[in-house]
């Protein structure tokens, strides 16, 4: 029978190799089901996000319903160029028709893909902390009532989407902290230290905030049932209090 | 509606009868202009870069001519043109560089531009960034100060972002193309300040071409080009003078 330190060590591996692969797209099933959503609210042949990928530069096609989205899945574009592009750059959601008039969208885009489109609706997907990507629908139906403001309703699926990102990579961030204060805790040289240091190492440095607050987790754990319901309760009321507060940044 | 320091409510004829944008100067901070494009040609002025130099972690400045990455700043340019075909346009490109170090690229090309001389600065574009926030800020306020208007895009995104949701700058949101010969429009509520074409305008895009494009990026280059027109009229009008007679020449003023 296992020890509870080796199943530990295996709990740290598991979360080393699952953690990077579902955190930094979000929740897949749920982005999947949001463009799939959007796609049929704005009678469009496609909808995607694409995620900005700082290192190289690149709008990264990770989700896509609809018209080609087979093809658009994985792609991935120069940040620096498109309709697409200007959007993540600017911040500023934009439309457009008779895309065949701007020859260079219509070899950069469309030939890789299989499809064609006329007409395309982007609005940056972004949160306050960063420009995450950008949600684009594809010849949306503008005939429709109420689509005088699909680009306003657009903005608010790009929220949602951010959210579930944002939240997505908050909580693997948290997790590699976790792991990373796992491995402190215990015993040097042990085999569980040496897993779970190497499955934090793994999933990349974490947020320094972050691994002061799993700190302060690990520790609240070790108090009675009380201490941490207050715990909870002052946490609570601190994110009740700095959610209410404009953001006033110190320079 | 009296204006402080103008003796009568102005009237469009005051505002703008006659007046063709000339002697004023407009920097386009967007993604640099196709100057042979045929919607923009005429009075060009000085063209700058600004980008990321990733090794030096600082913002680099480059002088001299420049193409436009996306279309967009030839579409803003084109737009001015139309309406205040005199005015001279500069370019300020921010954007087509890498996305690294772009809200310190964007302030430094908006503090270039507030500083370069040119009597209005177009931002259509914007940042969500609270780190940002006191560094626009500054920017905004000494160009308020300076008698310098910036007309900033509002941005459809349901959070705030800067600059444009300051109360130094005129924040323009898109609306339908009108019949009436000023189609702008007294924003409903704060902190958009007026409304202007911006949906479905056939617009210049990059490599001769015309695109129909809808966003509030189109339209706060309309409200430039008006603020041009009137400056080249009324020279010594102080940017909240500019607005009040931006306001006083709506289609619903008084509404």
């Amino acid at each position: 029978m296992a020890t509870s330190e080796e199943l530990l060590a295996e709990l740290g591996q598991l979360a080393g190799v699952v953690g990077p692969v579902f955190a930094p797209s979000g929740s897949r099933e749920l982005l999947l089901s949001l463009t799939e959503t959007a796609r049929r609210l704005f009678g469009a042949a496609a909808c995607s996000i694409a995620l900005l990928d700082e290192e190289t530069d690149e709008l990264v096609y990770t989700t896509a319903a609809g018209a080609g989205a087979e093809d658009v899945t994985g792609m991935r574009l120069p940040a620096s160029q498109g309709v697409a592009g200007f959007v993540v750059q600017s911040g500023q959601a934009v439309a457009a028709t008779d895309l065949g008039r701007d020859p260079r969208f219509a070899r950069d885009v469309a030939e890789s893909t299989g499809y064609l489109p006329q007409a395309i609706l982007a609005v940056p997907v972004s949160s306050p902390r960063r420009m995450i990507g950008v949600l684009s629908l594809l010849d949306r139906d503008a005939s429709r009532p109420g689509a005088e403001r699909d680009m306003e309703m657009a903005s608010v699926f790009a929220e949602q989407a951010a959210l579930a990102i944002e939240g997505s990579a908050a909580f693997a961030d948290l997790g590699r902290a976790l792991l990373a204060q796992l491995a402190a805790a215990a015993a040097e040289g042990s085999t569980l230290a040496a897993t779970a240091s190497a499955a934090a190492e793994a999933a990349g440095p974490a947020d320094a905030d972050l691994a002061a607050v799993a700190a302060l987790l690990a520790e609240l754990g070790r108090s009675g049932p009380r201490e941490r319901r207050l715990a909870v309760r002052v946490l609570q009321e601190f994110l009740t209090y700095s959610g209410g507060r404009s953001p006033r940044p110190a320079r | 509606m009296r204006v402080p320091g103008i003796s009568a409510a102005p009237s469009r004829e005051w505002a703008l009868g006659g007046a063709t944008g000339a002697g004023i100067r407009v920097a386009l901070v967007d993604s640099g202009v196709d100057v042979t494009h045929p919607a923009v040609t005429g009075l060009v002025g000085p063209a700058v870069t600004f980008s990321w130099d990733m090794e030096a972690e600082a913002v680099d400045r480059v002088e001299g001519p420049h193409d436009d990455v996306f279309g967009h700043g030839t579409a803003c340019a084109g737009i001015i043109r139309a309406v205040a075909p005199e005015c001279e346009i500069s370019s300020v490109r921010v954007l087509g560089s890498r996305l690294t170090g772009r809200g310190e690229v964007f302030a430094e090309g908006l503090r270039w531009a507030v500083e370069s001389g040119a009597q209005v600065v177009n931002l259509s574009l914007s940042t969500g960034k609270p780190d940002f926030y006191g560094l626009f800020h500054e920017i905004a306020d000494r160009a308020h100060h300076a008698g310098v208007v910036l007309v900033c895009a509002m941005n459809n995104v349901p959070a705030p972002t800067y600059p444009s949701e300051y109360a130094s700058v005129i924040s323009v949101a898109a609306t339908d193309p009108s019949e009436d010969d000023v189609p702008l429009l007294c924003a409903a509520r704060p902190p958009a300040d007026f409304g202007a074409p911006g949906i479905d305008v056939s617009v210049a895009w990059a490599g001769g071409a015309t695109m129909v494009m809808t966003g509030n990026s189109f339209a706060a280059p309309y409200v430039s080009g008006l603020v041009a027109r009137l400056l080249s009229k009324h020279p010594g009008l102080r940017p909240y003078e500019v607005k009040s007679v931006l306001r006083a020449i709506a289609t619903n003023a008084g509404a």
